[in-house]
Formats: C-alpha cells, sequence, structure tokens
C-alpha cells in the first residue's frame, strides 16, 4: 500500500507540475461558471441580464433544475468532458507509460521490491487522475449551482465522476498499450486519437443504420396498419401507393437488418465510448420532464432515414427505447472486456520485456 | 587471457562460504535477440562488508549483470544468490540501494521528495524516510538544496541526491552504475570517501565504473569483464602478481652476462625480461622478482664499478591488468568492444 501511495502522490505531483492541468481546470470552472450565468424565465433563456426569447426552453415548458441538469449532461459532460477535456487529458498523460519505460527511470524502480504487473498497472490508474479529478471538480462546481440556481441539490451528479472516468480509462488503455508498444508519447497521442474517431465512426454508422432499420419497420407496420384500416375500396389510387410503399419498405428491410448485423457486431466489441457518456442521461434525465415542441404533430424525415408516416416524436422515442434497451452491463461490461484484452496484452509486453 | 583465467580459478577454490557473499552468482547467461551474447556463463562472487569493483570495455555485460541483479533484465539462466535469496526476491530488492547509470529522476520533485519517494518504494516507514532523507542529503552535500527541484541541479548534484536515495533504505547491499559520472574532482572525492564510510559501516558495495584509478582507490576486488566472459577476479595484488618486476637503470651499456643470463648462475634464468639502453644508461628488468632477490645482481652490478642509477620494485597498474584483459594475447590487438555474436 505504501507503494501505491507513493506513486499516487508521485502521479499527482507531476500533474500539478503541468501547466495544461492547471489550464484544463480553469476552464473547467469557467464552463460551470457560465452555466451559473445562464438562467430560464418565463420568455426564454437569460444571460447577465439579457432575455432571449426561446419556445423551447423557458419556465412554461423546463423547470430551471432540469434546464441546468441538460446543461451539464449536453455540454458539460457530452462537450467539455467528454471531447475537449479528454482531449487535454490525453495530451498530458499520452507520456506516464513511455516516461515510465524510458531508460533511468524504468530501472530505478523495477529495483524496488514491487512487481512489474502492479506497478505497471498502478501506473495506469495515475493515467485515470487527471481525468478523475477533472471530472470531481466540474462535478462539485456543477452541484453547487444547479443546487442554488436550479434549487435541486441533486448527488446523482457525482455519478459522472465514475463515468466519465470509465470513458476516459476506455482511451488511455490504448494510450498505454501503444506507449509500452513504442515508447513514444507522440504515437500514443497520434494512434489513441485515431482508434477513437475509428470507434465514435462505427459507434455513429451504427446509430444511424439502426434508425434507418427501426424507421424501416416502424414505417411497414404503420403502411400495414392504414391498409387494414382503408374502408374505401373507391379510393384505388391510395390503395395502390400504400402497397407500392410497403413492398419497397419490405424489400427494403433485408439491407437495414444485414446492414445493421454487421455494424452493431464491430462494435459490440469495441469500447462503447458513447453510450458509457450517455448512462447519464438515463440516470440524470427524467425524460417526463424533457422540453418538447409538440413533435408529435409533425411528420416526415426530419432525420436521416426517418419514417414518411411516422410521427417524428413517435420516431425518437423508439429510438431512444431501444437505444436504452441495451443494459448498462452491456454497455459496461463490453467495454470492460475490450479494456481488460487490451490492458492485459500491454501488461504482458511490460512484464516480458527486458530494459 | 588464460593467465587470468586460471587466477579465476584459485580464486574461486578459494573462496569463502555462501554466507560471507553478498553477492554469489554462477551461470549467468543472457542473449539479446538470438544473436547478441551479452553474458555467457559468468560467474561473480562479492564478499559481504568490501567495495567491489566491476570493470569491462563497452559493451561487456557489466551493466546487464547489474541489471539482472535488479531484475530490469530478465536472463536467460542464473544461478545463486544475492544477500542469500534468489535473483529478484523482494526482500532482497528491499535491502538494496541501486543508483542506474543516465538515471531519470524527475524534474520537477525536489531532492528531498526523490529520496524519500525513493524510501516509500522501498517499503520505508515514513518517519524513517523522512529523518534518514535529511541526513542523506546532508550527508552527500546537498542540505541547502534539498527543497529545490531537481530541474535546477547540475547533473553532479542529480549525482549526489541519487546516491542519497540509493542509501535511504538503509541497504546492505549497495550497487552503483558509474557514480561520479559528471561529478568534479572534488565531488569525486567526496563521493569516494562517502564509499568507504559505507563500507565501514559493514555494507557492500558493487562499483560498476569506467575510471580505473577510481577503482583502484577504493575497491579491495575487482572482476574484468570482456565480451561477455569474466576473465579476471579477485584483489589487483593477486591479480597484478604475475606482472611484478624488478628493474635496475645503470649507467653505460648492458653487462654483457646480461645476454648470457643463462650462464650466469647468480641470476635466475629465465628472471631477466629486458635489457633496454636509454641515451647513456641502461635498464635492466627482472620478471617475478622482488626487492631480496634483486640485492645479489645488485652486488655483482656495484662489484663491477656499474653506476646505479635507479632500482625500483614495478607492479603492474590496473589500466596495464585492464589492456592486458582487453588484448588478444594470440593477435594482440585489443577486442572490438561490444557483446560476442
Amino acid at each position: 500500500m505504501m507503494q501505491t501511495i507513493a506513486i499516487f502522490v508521485g502521479a499527482y505531483r507531476e500533474l500539478s507540475a503541468r501547466k495544461i492541468f492547471w489550464l484544463a481546470l480553469a476552464i473547467s470552472l469557467l464552463v460551470v461558471g457560465l452555466f451559473a450565468c445562464l438562467g430560464i424565465n418565463e420568455t426564454g433563456i437569460s444571460f447577465l441580464g439579457w432575455t432571449f426569447e426561446s419556445p423551447m426552453f423557458s419556465t412554461n415548458t423546463t423547470s430551471p433544475e432540469t434546464f441546468y441538469k441538460l446543461l451539464f449532461v449536453n455540454l458539460g459532460v457530452d462537450w467539455w468532458l467528454g471531447v475537449l477535456s479528454t482531449l487535454l487529458a490525453l495530451v498530458t498523460t499520452c507520456g506516464i507509460i513511455p516516461d515510465l519505460v524510458a531508460p533511468g527511470s524504468i530501472d530505478l524502480l523495477l529495483a524496488k521490491p514491487i512487481t512489474r504487473t502492479r506497478l505497471f498497472l498502478t501506473k495506469y490508474c495515475t493515467g485515470l487522475l487527471f481525468a478523475a479529478l477533472q471530472v470531481f471538480v466540474f462535478s462539485t462546481a456543477s452541484f453547487f449551482v444547479i443546487g442554488v440556481r436550479g434549487g435541486a441539490w441533486e448527488w446523482t451528479l457525482f455519478a459522472a465522476v465514475p463515468i466519465v472516468t470509465f470513458f476516459y480509462s476506455l482511451l488511455f488503455c490504448m494510450c498505454a498499450f501503444i506507449g509500452v508498444l513504442t515508447r513514444s508519447s507522440v504515437a500514443s497521442l497520434i494512434l489513441t486519437l485515431l482508434a477513437w474517431t475509428i470507434i465514435f465512426t462505427i459507434n455513429i454508422s451504427e446509430s444511424i443504420v439502426n434508425s434507418g432499420r427501426i424507421a424501416n419497420q416502424m414505417e411497414a407496420t404503420k403502411i400495414e396498419a392504414e391498409l387494414a384500416n382503408t374502408d374505401d375500396p373507391v379510393d384505388e389510387d391510395k390503395l395502390e401507393e400504400l402497397t407500392s410503399d410497403l413492398e419497397k419498405t419490405l424489400a427494403n428491410r433485408p439491407t437495414w437488418e444485414r446492414a445493421h448485423f454487421w455494424f452493431f457486431g464491430v462494435k459490440t466489441f469495441l469500447p462503447k465510448t458513447t453510450d458509457t457518456l450517455k448512462l447519464l442521461d438515463r440516470w440524470l434525465l427524467d425524460s417526463a420532464s424533457m422540453p418538447s415542441r409538440n413533435e408529435d404533430s409533425e411528420r416526415g424525415p426530419q432525420q436521416a432515414f426517418g419514417p414518411k408516416r411516422v410521427k417524428r416524436g413517435e420516431f425518437q422515442r423508439a429510438v431512444k427505447a431501444d437505444e436504452q434497451s441495451h443494459s448498462i452491463w452491456w454497455v459496461l461490461g463490453t467495454s470492460l472486456v475490450f479494456e481488460g484484452i487490451v490492458l492485459g496484452l500491454a501488461t504482458v509486453i511490460f512484464v516480458r520485456r527486458d530494459y | 587471457m588464460s593467465e587470468l583465467r586460471s587466477i579465476i580459478s584459485a580464486q574461486n577454490a578459494i573462496v569463502d562460504s555462501a554466507d560471507d557473499l553478498a553477492i554469489d552468482l554462477t551461470d549467468v547467461h543472457k542473449t539479446y535477440g538470438r544473436k547478441i551474447r551479452a553474458l555467457q556463463g559468468v560467474t561473480l562472487q562479492v564478499r559481504s562488508g568490501e567495495i567491489f569493483g566491476l570493470l569491462g570495455p563497452n559493451g561487456a555485460g557489466k551493466s546487464t549483470l547489474v541489471k539482472i541483479m535488479m531484475t530490469i533484465v530478465r536472463p536467460d539462466t542464473v544461478q545463486g544468490t544475492v544477500l542469500n535469496r534468489a535473483v529478484g526476491d523482494p526482500v532482497a530488492l528491499a535491502r538494496i540501494g541501486y543508483l542506474p547509470e543516465h538515471h531519470r529522476f524527475p524534474t520537477y520533485l525536489t531532492g528531498r521528495q526523490v529520496v524519500e519517494f525513493s524510501g516509500a518504494m522501498s517499503k520505508v516507514d515514513r518517519p524513517t524516510r523522512k529523518k534518514r532523507a535529511s541526513e542523506l542529503l546532508d550527508r552527500v552535500g546537498m542540505g541547502g538544496w534539498k527543497d529545490r527541484p531537481l530541474g535546477s541541479y547540475s547533473k553532479g548534484m542529480r549525482q549526489r541526491v541519487g546516491l542519497a536515495a540509493a542509501l535511504v533504505n538503509d541497504p546492505q547491499l549497495v550497487v552503483l552504475d558509474e557514480p561520479t559520472d559528471g561529478v568534479d574532482p572534488v565531488g569525486r572525492r567526496e563521493i569516494r570517501d562517502l564509499l568507504i564510510g559505507i563500507r565501514d559501516e559493514g555494507r557492500t558495495v558493487l562499483l560498476n565504473s569506467h575510471l580505473l584509478s577510481e577503482i583502484e582507490n577504493v575497491c579491495s576486488r575487482v572482476a574484468i569483464l570482456v565480451q561477455g566472459r569474466l576473465v579476471a577476479q579477485g584483489t589487483i595484488d593477486e591479480l597484478t602478481s604475475s606482472s611484478r618486476r624488478y628493474e635496475i637503470v645503470i649507467e653505460g651499456s648492458a653487462p654483457a652476462w646480461c645476454a648470457e643470463s643463462a650462464s650466469v648462475r647468480m641470476i635466475p634464468a629465465g628472471q631477466m625480461l629486458s635489457a633496454g639502453i636509454q641515451g647513456e644508461s641502461c635498464r635492466l628488468v627482472f620478471l617475478g622478482l622482488d626487492a631480496l632477490g634483486a640485492q645479489p645482481i645488485l652486488d655483482r652490478l656495484r662489484s663491477e664499478q656499474r653506476t646505479v642509477v635507479a632500482a625500483q620494485s614495478v607492479r603492474e597498474s590496473l589500466e596495464d591488468l585492464f589492456m592486458r584483459a582487453v588484448t588478444d594475447p594470440t593477435t594482440g590487438l585489443i577486442y572490438r568492444p561490444g557483446a560476442a555474436t
């Protein structure tokens, strides 16, 4: 335990010696400060005395509590912590493993009474310290903003700390693997960003294909229902149109199913970076209290592959329900398996190598 | 080299019991990749409480041997013990202080933090390591700098802090790889005194250094590695005894009996190495002869009215020994640097 504490204290000293750590922390607080400056009133959104009228966001449609939670999840977590802060964290921590295995540095540690496996895994965990500290500070500041401005002391906000740290660990395990393999900070950073981009692209592609698949199913069901309800045998044009659309829709179904099968299959073996962050949506945002634009009245292809005959809100709810049909254990479990394999390989290389 | 090897055999025959050995390694083999044979069956014995010097040209395998002891490099085979425990045993590692060559301590840490971190990694409890860090930094002359970051230190100052870090766990065995690298002459003298002090405290020191004079000054025994093989091991006296000779410088030319030494009964056959003319004087060199054995020769020279300018007993220096060890006796050429392939 003494050695673990020493390595963590050393890691904290290393982080605090880097300007980028304090810069990221300052930006975190600035972002929360901006949240605090934002407000919601009867006509729209206010910012330092100015009010911007909004039909969607006002106290008539959204409670202050929900408004700040939305800001926290959609801007704070998804964009700041999930993208920008993660980039800063990768830049800061990509050198941890290459520095560990650098000549002159590794000798000092391997000569100590600590196993290589424990040394490597402890160092890996110190790499997560940056993300954990950033999220903790951000969540704490947001907790007070939501409490004071939104009137709700939401402890579940701190779920962001393990979730975002886990999300970061999915990227950092690749960074550590590349670092131990190449001993280069630059290669670790670039290849990790490349891997992240590939994973993101596959996730998005799967999401789009899944939307298409659901749209296809809903469209077919809707047409079949309309056909069943058509009592007027005289309106042959409509009947023909419905039959034709149904045939086309059913003809496209195998393509959608096959494409989704492959994308979903590939995604299953990859870390669920996007899905991991979306777990916060499930826990923090109550869908019933979400603002609505009365979308159920709208129809048509409002988004890619959207069904023509299904109302937009209905379609979006179906897609969201499908996304959330994946259990937390599927999201976290498959990601953990990926992380375990990558980290296991990195550990084996680290343990078996001569320095 | 065969002569040196015979010395190793003799040394091994009279080696102390295993309990008196801080390092007792046999049959150490290490091959990098498939071709580079860094160590080929090295046997090394270091007695407790001595300063032992490890010598060899670049790529001879010295660092590999040290790194195997410190578990930094994994050997192909190794038998024996370090501090009476198997190589890599954590209990033994906790009792070893190690300063690698070209060490890289984090520059954002202060000298005190470096020493304390080293202590924590060696499982030294917090109060003890704090106390020892202050004491050791004072001892290596860094007391006034202990709370400044390493980034502001010179190379020699970092070396001193490294020494303090190697001693923080109160080690029984101290392994130092080029400890005076980058240190000025005054600092070297201080480090030499420190090493002697460490030895006087009953600790064992394994010193890996290129500075032969440094080794000669502080080491009681040395080992020479060449191309992954141990070619000499013993005290400097033992290793240089075969080179013992007596040199007499006389005025004028060499006496005729020198050329016919075999017929001169007063000079043991085979003792005369050479008779070189230096200006108007002549140097007579007698191998294996000490001052007592040289007296009859000196008597004869005086009886022949020869003027003896100088007479002295001469022994090979460590540098001479080293050069002899790294020279191929068949070709007379120095072995190429690097491991055997």
